[in-house]
């Protein structure tokens, strides 16, 4: 990732339609305070990891890890031949789902939220509760209540289904998703209730004076303020998504079912379990590079980053 | 209710109450479980029942003495709130430079933060250790089992999320105030302090409340880089987890216990701040 | 203006600084005898808080008076816990002085060449080998010479049965073969009431089964360089474990998703016969329950399934040898006080001590004689001396991993009710690649 090499030293781009800003006046070091943390914590460790992925290492050679044998690419002919691919699969489409599923409720609450009345700082309170529970907390919980004589199929008898297993097999996946949705909803939520403060009072009324009948309303004129926030909201949650180590690992524990061998559980059983570092650090990079194809991908289709001259009027 | 306020209601009131009525229902049967389990006992929490068959409140006396608790919400507080209070400052001024000027390297920057979130944290673990604990033996610096330390990790973990939701939203305020206060001459420092900083409160509060909560809820980092007198509520909550091999039921009602005196602090937190959520622009007078 | 600013922003980078500093830190001094601080990693105690607060302070007393230095002890919270812990401090060099390692694990620690190897002086030094319960030394190393792991408590495993209901069904004694076990299950099983609880979805429970039964049937799983999974051992083995749910009913069907703790409510309901691999810390959890006063412990059966008498080559292997190891880091600068430590904590009236608050048996010779004459005690002390030591090869937690994966994928197929010898064989097949790749590895 060359990402921070020094934005002064570039050569000056062409100085737009601004009054009064020369270049001289840019304040570019104020990037420097987050540029050194992120390279000292960031970028410093990650060169380091993609070293740890080109040597045997494991715990034979952890001790002396300097001295390890460099094996080249070996680690990442391995890795490919571990179902990894089939655990980034799992992942990806486990982390698509679950941000496909959380952005229209997390909109949703926030437009429920949006006006006073009388307890909204309370529900708006309890929204956030699956977010503050530490996940391991939340999969503590849904796994007591998920076990074949928990809560749930308990409930599911007096209705008249058979819960059958919810933590071994391919429902597994479902659970995850569940699990997962349950868990960070509340994060577009916060994203969403953001954004929404940033529509002008006035848009509110211009529009109610049309009188525009809601979904028109939210469609045209409220939703386009969103769109902003909610996407990088989506793009941050699926990454969430799919780095999420804890939940699958409390939920189903290690080994775990192989519907839900996601890419986490295998860097982490094949690097603290397994002890096999090299090879842990050569399937997180790879993983790494085959997300950032797609992340790249969206984030020029979706022009998050372009700028946008003067703002929005 | 005002006029004004009718005017900015979205959906209509039925739709809005059944709404509020299924988000509540879906949060709130999960968390009952948690308080009823709390109050429960361990057999009847691991043989899955919903409804105690006998209460008592003493899980909530002993989760202070099984674990450092008090220790350890003290440590997530102090960590997390100034890596909350960083974070958002460091955010917005860093989004400040990436949205109002334009200069090479702008978006690259801005696509690898986004790509900094793509790496696993399974991944940093070790060579972060590694890093941490040799500034330690090359330049004397202790870094391992301070909270100095924990607060570095976090708010750089923090802190390409901040800087992106602080420039999705500055993108979205208009620059004339800037502009006007520039050519009075005032400084950038100036104008971020008075002019951005309080326009983006809303954003400022988002950000900060997710940098909080990634320190709030993070074991790994936390687990390797504290000792026990800097261990983190986290940590502290992990322990109420544990479950001998082969042996003893884990003590789930006093983790159902802990789980929620634990979440009482940040939702709190939020209750207090969460007025600058609303209505930072409107309320702002941007004119 | 600009003063008031650079003021503000002053103060609040000093609170912010303070904040994070204050009474933070506070490492380990340096200097020499008084002063020093050991660093010593074991595992957190849920059960018995207080007790354990108090043995800590106890200690740490104990050990300034004798030592001048303190102890600050450190807890981790699960086996994962403690795994990363002590891979981030051998990498780094630093960290804690002592670890209280599993028994299972100590082969993995022993790998990495990061704990001080025992020779004669250091033995000397903790009050000499004989001190401790000879069957607890199997698995402090790979031979004599090459030891790292010093015995400090034993957790054999053994089973508990309801002693009401065996009663009325008209069982005189707990089964000593797997066959007669299965066969009393049968007898247990009617209305509400099961022959067994078993915790097929837990993480560390299946392999000890499958271990036991194959080594009493004569196979040991490793043999030297070759792992030998792949066996009709194995394969009866499995067959069995997954019979008494899938064939003979003796368990409930819920049981698919149970972890350990599951099975120790379900016990602890009465409504059980047998409660397969747990231990003497169980006891504690098991009183809460209905089942209160009408249980007690029995050695696990030690004659291999489909066999009325052990084989020729097949070893009694009551339980694995199970329990905790202490480690001296080799990087520790108070490699004196460590072992100082560790000869504090393995004398006999300390280690009596900590059974009383604990429940865990000494590994101390004298002190578990002592409690050998302790009748509920008798088949938990008979299986510390019983207990077999797992193969010690750096390969073996890969073993074991591949070992529950059978389990772990079998799950639905046994939610469904039957589980074909060609899954198993499948399955088993996939373990025996893993672990004989592990081996491969292993120098």
């Amino acid at each position: 990732m060359t990402t921070l090499t020094r934005p002064e030293q570039k050569a000056p781009a062409a100085p737009r339609r601004r009054r009064g800003v020369t270049q001289q006046q840019r304040p570019l070091w104020l990037l420097t305070p987050g540029g050194v943390l992120l390279v000292l914590v960031v970028l410093i460790p990650l060169a380091l990891a993609v070293y740890l992925s080109l040597l045997d290492l494991d715990q034979y050679t952890l001790r002396r890890w300097i001295e390890a044998p460099f094996i080249g690419l070996g680690n990442y002919v391995e890795s490919l031949d571990s179902g990894l691919l089939h655990s980034i699969w799992i992942s990806v489409s486990f982390s698509v789902l679950s941000t496909a599923v959380t952005v229209p409720i997390g909109i949703a609450a926030a437009l429920v939220t949006q006006n006073a009345y009388r307890g909204r700082g309370l529900v708006r309170a309890a929204f956030l509760i699956p977010y503050v529970l530490p996940s391991f907390v939340v999969a503590s919980v849904w796994r007591t209540m998920l076990q074949p004589d928990g809560v749930v199929n308990a409930w599911l008898a007096k209705a008249g289904v058979d819960g059958g297993l919810w933590l071994s097999g391919s429902k597994s996946y479902w659970t995850l998703v569940l699990v997962e949705i349950w868990a960070a909803w509340p994060f577009i939520y916060l994203m969403a209730l953001a954004a929404l403060q940033s529509v002008d009072h006035e848009v509110h009324e211009a529009s109610a004076v049309d009188g525009a009948t809601w979904w028109p309303k939210l469609r045209r004129v409220i939703l386009p303020y969103l769109r902003g926030p909610v996407l990088l909201a989506c793009l941050l949650a699926t990454l969430n998504h799919i780095n999420n180590f804890t939940l699958p690992f409390v939920l189903f524990g290690a080994p775990a079912p192989d519907d839900v061998n996601v890419m986490p559980m295998l860097v982490y059983v094949t690097s603290f379990q397994g002890l096999r570092f090299g090879l842990s650090a050569a399937m997180a990079v790879v993983s790494l590079i085959l997300i950032a194809i797609p992340l790249y991908v969206y984030l020029r289709a979706v022009r998050l980053d372009v700028h946008e001259e003067g703002g929005r009027k | 209710m005002s006029a004004s306020a009718e005017a900015t209601r979205l959906l209509p009131r039925p739709m809005l109450v059944t709404l509020t009525v299924l988000l509540c229902a879906m949060v709130l049967v999960p968390v009952s479980y948690i308080v009823l389990a709390s109050l429960n006992s361990d057999v009847g929490v691991a043989s899955g029942e919903f409804w105690p068959s006998s209460f008592s409140l003493e899980s909530y006396t002993k989760i202070w003495t099984t674990a450092d608790l008090s220790t350890g919400i003290v440590n997530s507080l102090i960590v997390c709130a100034c890596t909350a209070v960083a974070s958002a400052l460091l955010g917005t001024t860093t989004a400040y430079v990436l949205v109002r000027y334009s200069f090479l390297g702008r978006l690259t920057i801005l696509r690898g933060l986004v790509g900094l979130q793509s790496i696993p944290g399974t991944l940093m673990l070790l060579p972060v250790f590694v890093l941490f604990s040799s500034a330690g033996n090359y330049l004397g610096l202790t870094v391992i089992g301070t909270r100095w330390g924990l607060f570095v990790a976090y708010l750089t973990f923090a802190l390409p999320f901040s800087t992106w939701v602080m420039v999705t939203y500055l993108r979205g305020l208009p620059r004339e105030l800037e502009e006007a206060a520039r050519t009075e001459g005032a400084s950038t420092l100036v104008i971020l302090w008075r002019i951005v900083f309080p326009l983006s409160l809303p954003a400022i509060v988002v950000s900060g409340i997710f940098a909080f909560l990634l320190g709030w809820n993070d074991v790994l980092f936390a687990s390797v880089l504290t000792r026990p007198e800097t261990h983190t509520a986290a940590v502290a909550l992990q322990i109420f987890g544990t479950s001998q091999e082969g042996g003893a039921l884990p003590v789930y009602s006093q983790m159902m216990a802990a789980a929620l005196i634990c979440a009482m602090p940040v939702v709190l937190l939020y209750l207090t701040f969460q007025r600058y959520l609303v209505g930072g622009l409107t309320a702002g007078g941007v004119k | 203006m600009r003063k008031m600013r650079a003021a503000t922003a002053l103060a609040g980078a000093t609170v912010l600084a303070v904040a994070l500093t204050a009474c933070g830190g506070g490492d380990d001094g340096g200097g020499d005898g008084e002063g020093k601080t050991l660093n010593v990693l074991i595992g957190a105690n849920t059960q018995y808080p207080e007790e354990f607060q108090a043995w800590q302070k106890d200690i740490s007393a104990k050990f300034k008076a004798q030592t001048g230095a303190e102890v600050k002890f450190e807890t981790f919270a699960s086996a994962n816990d403690e795994l990363t812990k002590i891979q981030t401090s051998v990498v780094a060099g630093s960290g804690p002085d002592v670890y209280a390692v599993g028994t299972t694990f100590t082969p993995t620690a022993y790998s990495t060449g990061a704990f001080v190897k025992l020779g004669d002086e250091q033995w000397q030094k903790i009050g000499g080998k004989d001190k401790f319960n000879p069957a607890t030394l199997g698995i402090s190393g790979p031979d004599e010479q090459n030891q790292v792991g010093i015995p400090w408590v034993s957790r054999p495993f053994v089973m508990a049965y309801n002693t009401d209901l065996l009663k009325a069904a008209g069982i005189e004694k707990p089964a000593t073969t797997w066959d007669e076990l299965t066969q009393q299950a049968k007898q247990l099983t009617k209305g509400d009431q099961y022959g067994l609880a078993i915790a097929y979805k837990d993480n560390f429970d299946p392999w000890k089964f499958v271990w036991g039964m194959a080594a009493q049937a004569g196979n040991p799983l490793v043999d030297g360089k070759t792992a030998r999974l792949q066996d009709p051992t194995v394969q009866k083995a499995y067959e069995t474990y997954f019979g008494w749910l899938a064939k003979d009913k003796v368990v409930d069907p819920a049981a698919v998703g149970w972890t350990n703790p599951q099975a120790v409510a379900a016990f602890a309901k009465g409504k059980t016969g047998y409660f397969m691999l747990t231990t003497t810390t169980a006891a504690n959890s098991l009183n809460q329950g209905a089942v209160k006063g009408k249980w007690k412990f029995a050695l696990l059966p030690t004659v291999p399934p489909g066999a009325t008498s052990r084989p020729a080559n097949g070893v009694e292997a009551a339980s694995i040898l199970s329990g905790d190891n202490l480690l001296v880091a080799d990087y520790s600068k108070n490699k004196d006080l460590a072992f100082e430590y560790v000869k504090l904590v393995t004398d006999q009236d300390v280690q009596l001590d900590y059974y009383k608050k604990f429940g865990n048996l000494p590994a101390n010779a004298a002190a578990l004689q002592s409690l050998a004459s302790d009748p509920t005690l008798g088949p938990v002390t008979e299986a510390a001396k019983k207990s077999v030591a797992t193969p010690f090869t750096g390969a073996w937690s890969d073993i074991q991993l591949a070992l529950t994966n059978v389990a772990v994928q079998s799950l639905p197929d046994l939610a469904k009710g039957s589980i074909s010898t060609q899954q198993i064989d499948a399955r088993v097949a996939d373990a025996q690649k893993a672990a004989q790749s592990a081996l491969d590895r292993a120098k």
